[in-house]
């Protein structure tokens, strides 16, 4: 006998999202995540495609990195500011995703127990938080992103124009602030 | 009247279950408006601009690749063959699968860095065994949520990773290092109770009936998991890797193993696992970027400096607040995870360990510990949340043998107190 059989199933044991507090995507056997998903208007795929990309991007730029700097005693300094300007992308873009699909770290103590209506009226007020939240980031970012290009800011790197990067951030935070009105409608209609 | 606005419209956010980034973001707004009301835009421009610089920090890359780390080990398959080597290390005989758990979740901790993906997937594969060998599942869900509470102790933590972008001087190395034994101390800790009550109550009798794996042919499959936080942690040691490499370099290995020698992870795989530790990652780094916007907001209101006057001149003394800390902090981890605590409490705290000259690297792995503990103290602990699903136990069940080990981990946080240099004698051993 080589290997116990533990799970019975073999090795594909448990693996879904397990952010603390949210033990509601924590099922005992491993499901297909697209079974379970949220249906949205607009595909959630946009965003899931997206986030695979930067990911593997960001994961490749970072060991190509090293290999250079191992093989070649050269580092090369701009994919630093690249690679943090990925994470910013990565950060708004999977994280719109996750605002759709309402797993955002909270606490869920209070608002995950009570009556089914309670729980929705939290949830609607949540979602309108997030909404509020990044409408507000959306317009005041928007304004710097109007500085940046009129003062003809350039990134310290590689010495771009900055508003290259920082205009993401008023179309992104759009995208969530829109995610968040959706999943607040969506709450609404479960009744 | 400002700031007992914030703070009460903050906490009542937050108990509502509004997302945890989005209180963070709009208290922060909300109070950098009032504060600047004469003021163009009331000052709020510094709001994107708190947001874009809070998330723009290079040693901040470590987060998706570490996430992505575990999400990659989680799924070769290196969890049940660790398992099995543990238990052709330890044997077969009653209490020797709790042993199993806490060495495997600590090996686990050295690989992923984030808590209750350890009790997930050591809880998957653990529970059931334990059951068919006699144990009761609250018994075994309250070991295994005790147990990977160490993963925020044991480096690659997530948490500490946040908590030295935080704190200026802590370089991440350093923090890593200082975690390294506090969190082995734990995992002993926590084997004694958990021996100590499968003897008395005659827990596992079954367990001896099992068979033994055999010794090297589970050493050989484990060999490949063992490896990795020797590469991980060895790797920054040497100084081939800053921790963000290090991490790198572990995706491409586990890749290796999970594809190439264990053979469980797909091409078609990849997709779920970047779509996921990407989505993960997201929700981390949104948070770390909002706490952003609510630490300005706590320096523009200057409430942080008359908040630690009037701690530090309360007649407490040291330890004194050190006590109501450790109070404070466990009730909170009992609520939130480990790096939006950091998140929120550090800059609060910060001026206070500077004020006593604490060592803020013995106080970033004290803080770990407190938040370690509150994460398995029910009735609301996030781990015990995760693996008495598994178990189908109610939380209330596990509570008499999770007192157990609550007071091993409260042990050992007393020792670091003591004894500052259980945390720090590695770190300055290493010459961070």
């Amino acid at each position: 006998m080589r290997t116990l059989h533990l799970s019975g199933s073999g090795v594909h044991f448990l693996f879904v999202m397990h952010l603390p507090h949210e033990p509601t995507h924590l099922p005992i056997d491993v499901p297909d995540p697209a079974a379970q998903d949220e249906v949205t208007v607009v595909p959630l795929k946009i965003e899931d495609w997206l986030t695979v990309i930067v990911m593997g991007l960001l994961a490749l730029i970072t060991f190509l990195n090293v290999l250079v700097r191992y093989f070649t005693d050269q580092s090369f300094a701009w994919t630093e500011e690249f690679s943090v300007f990925l994470m910013i992308v990565l950060a708004l873009v999977a994280g719109s995703a996750s605002v759709a699909r309402n797993r955002q770290i909270r606490i869920e103590f209070f608002a995950d127990s009570g009556s089914p209506a309670r729980q929705r009226r939290l949830a609607r007020f949540g979602a309108l938080m997030v909404a509020l939240l990044f409408a507000m980031l959306a317009a005041l970012s928007t304004r710097m992103v109007y500085d940046d290009f009129q003062y003809g800011e350039t990134s310290p790197g590689i010495g771009i124009p900055q508003w290259w990067y920082s205009m993401w951030l008023p179309i992104l935070s759009c995208a969530i602030a829109l995610r968040a009105l959706g999943l607040f409608i969506r709450r609404g209609r479960r009744a | 009247m400002i700031v007992t606005l914030l703070f009460a419209a903050f906490f009542l956010m937050m108990l509502v279950g509004v997302p945890i980034g989005a209180a963070l973001g709009l208290a922060g707004a909300a109070a950098i408006g009032l504060a600047n009301a004469d003021s163009q835009w009331f000052g709020l421009l510094a709001v994107p601009q708190n947001f874009y610089a809070g998330l723009g920090k290079y040693p901040l890359l470590a987060i998706p690749m570490f996430v992505l780390v575990g999400s990659i080990f989680d799924r070769s398959g290196v969890a049940l063959r660790l398992v099995n080597f543990a238990i052709a290390m330890v044997g077969r005989g009653p209490g020797m699968l709790p042993v199993v758990v806490v060495a495997v979740a600590m090996l686990m901790g050295g690989i992923s860095g984030s808590g209750p993906a350890t009790a997930a997937a050591v809880g998957g594969v653990m529970i059931a065994a334990m059951t068919r060998s006699g144990y009761p599942p609250a018994f075994s869900a309250g070991v295994v949520g005790a147990a990977a509470s160490i993963d925020i102790l044991i480096p690659p933590s997530i948490a500490f990773i946040v908590y030295s972008v935080l704190v200026p001087g802590v370089s991440v190395p350093a923090i890593f290092a200082a975690g390294m034994l506090p969190g082995l101390l734990v995992g002993l800790a926590l084997m004694v109770p958990a021996v100590w009550l499968s003897r008395k109550y005659h827990f596992g009798q079954q367990e001896a009936l099992l068979p033994k794996p055999p010794f090297w042919a589970s050493l050989r499959e484990a060999s490949w998991g063992l490896a990795a936080p020797v590469l991980i942690l060895g790797g920054m040691r040497a100084g081939w890797f800053t921790p963000t490499e290090a991490a790198v370099v572990a995706v491409f290995y586990g890749l290796f193993v999970g594809m190439v020698i264990y053979r469980s992870i797909r091409v078609r795989d990849l997709f779920h696992i970047l779509r996921e530790s990407g989505e993960l990652s997201a929700i981390i780094l949104l948070v770390v970027a909002l706490a952003g916007i609510f630490a300005y907001s706590l320096s523009t209101l200057g409430i942080v400096d008359p908040l630690t006057q009037a701690i530090v001149n309360s007649g407490l003394g040291e330890y004194g607040v050190l006590a109501l800390l450790i109070l404070m902090l466990t009730v909170v981890g009992m609520f939130l995870d480990g790096i939006s605590i950091f998140l929120i409490f550090v800059p609060l705290l910060l001026p206070i360990v500077n004020f006593y000259h604490w060592d803020p690297v013995w106080f970033g792995v004290l803080l770990t510990l407190m938040v370690a503990l509150g994460q398995f103290t029910p009735p609301i602990a996030v781990n015990l949340m995760v693996t008495c699903r598994i178990a189908g136990v109610r939380m209330e069940e596990t509570v008499r043998w999770v007192i157990w080990l609550l007071a091993a981990l409260f042990c050992v946080l007393l020792l670091v107190i003591i004894f500052p240099s259980i945390a720090l004698w590695l770190p300055t051993r290493l010459g961070y």
